[in-house]
């Protein structure tokens, strides 16, 4: 190891330092919202269906040109249960029900995010500031 | 003639070196997905085909790195992935290169391989948001980024003390010792 090393590995630390405060004081305004959440799912950067996050179970299916995933709704929040991806990344992410969250299978452009009342456009960025 | 003669050597030895480090790559790459390295980060990956990028890195020049990236992530992901896979791999891996090539090139008394490899790993995994972000049109993807970036450091620690002490055995072997050339 020499100097730049640790210079290098220093600025990293900071950044990344930096950037974790930011998410997680996303996560504490995320935390007094108690509306209703929605999952807005998106399919290669076009929306593909937007789901309600319910208490009971719900199972949706995206089939599309790019793969099969499935997501799992349960208790107010919702995870990628099955997905034919390589890397199955999706899948460990686990599940996700703050304002801000999200789930992305990238091998299969797939990417949940977790919204407000999404009537009204999603009001996610008064929220999460 | 002789010198025209020792041209076509040198170009020889670099294509074998290449191909031999583009399969080392790859399995190294097959290797990597069948061990259960169960990270606290999703995504988080160790890397280890860049222990082979480093190496060529080192031994050859650098448009020779960019042909082992190139040949390591086709192969990769015609034996792994999907098409997509490839497109972010290929944005990680020649942003890595970049990153990499740029530290080398600042210099050698400045930066150990540890620090080369904890920076190109990180590269790679901004160079698979960027382009995530133009395919899935949103940035919000980066919110994973400081998770990969501590986890980066760690991963390319590992990586790039595996690649020096790699650099130092295969040096030993005729075939680098005459490609070994302190620039």
């Amino acid at each position: 190891m020499k100097r730049g090393d640790f210079w290098l590995i220093g600025i990293i630390v900071l950044a990344a330092a930096y950037f974790m405060v930011a998410y997680i004081r996303q996560d504490h305004a995320a935390d007094r919202y108690d509306g209703k959440a929605y999952a807005v799912v998106t399919v290669d950067g076009k929306p593909f269906r937007t789901i309600e996050l319910t208490e009971s179970a719900e199972r949706y299916e995206i089939q599309t040109e790019f793969g099969y995933n499935l997501l799992e709704v349960k208790d107010g929040g919702i995870r990628m249960l099955e997905a034919d991806c390589p890397d199955d990344i999706c899948i460990e992410i686990g599940e996700v029900r703050k304002l801000g969250e999200t789930i992305v299978c990238l091998p299969n452009r797939v990417m949940v995010e977790i919204v407000g009342d999404a009537e009204e456009g999603g009001e996610t960025d008064a929220v999460a500031t | 003639m002789r010198s025209q003669h020792n041209e076509a050597d040198a170009a020889l030895r670099r294509s074998v070196v290449i191909a031999m480090f583009a399969a080392a790559a790859v399995v190294l790459g097959l290797i990597e997905a069948a061990i259960p390295f169960q990270a606290a980060v999703p995504g988080a990956k160790l890397g280890l085909g860049n222990i082979m990028v480093l190496a060529c890195l080192h031994f050859l020049r650098g448009r020779d790195a960019i042909s082992l990236i190139v040949l390591k992530t086709v192969i990769t992901s015609l034996l792994l992935g999907t098409f997509s896979s490839f497109l972010f791999s290929i944005a990680g891996g020649l942003l890595s290169f970049a990153v990499m090539y740029a530290l080398l090139r600042l210099g050698r008394d400045r930066f150990s391989l540890i620090g080369v490899s904890v920076a190109g790993g990180i590269a790679h995994n901004i160079g698979q948001l960027t382009a995530a972000t133009f395919v899935l049109g949103t940035s919000k993807i980066f919110y994973y980024l400081p998770f990969l970036m501590v986890a980066g450091i760690a991963t390319g620690i590992f990586v790039g003390f595996a690649a020096k002490t790699l650099i130092r055995a295969l040096g030993r072997l005729p075939l680098f010792e005459s490609l070994e050339n302190p620039r």
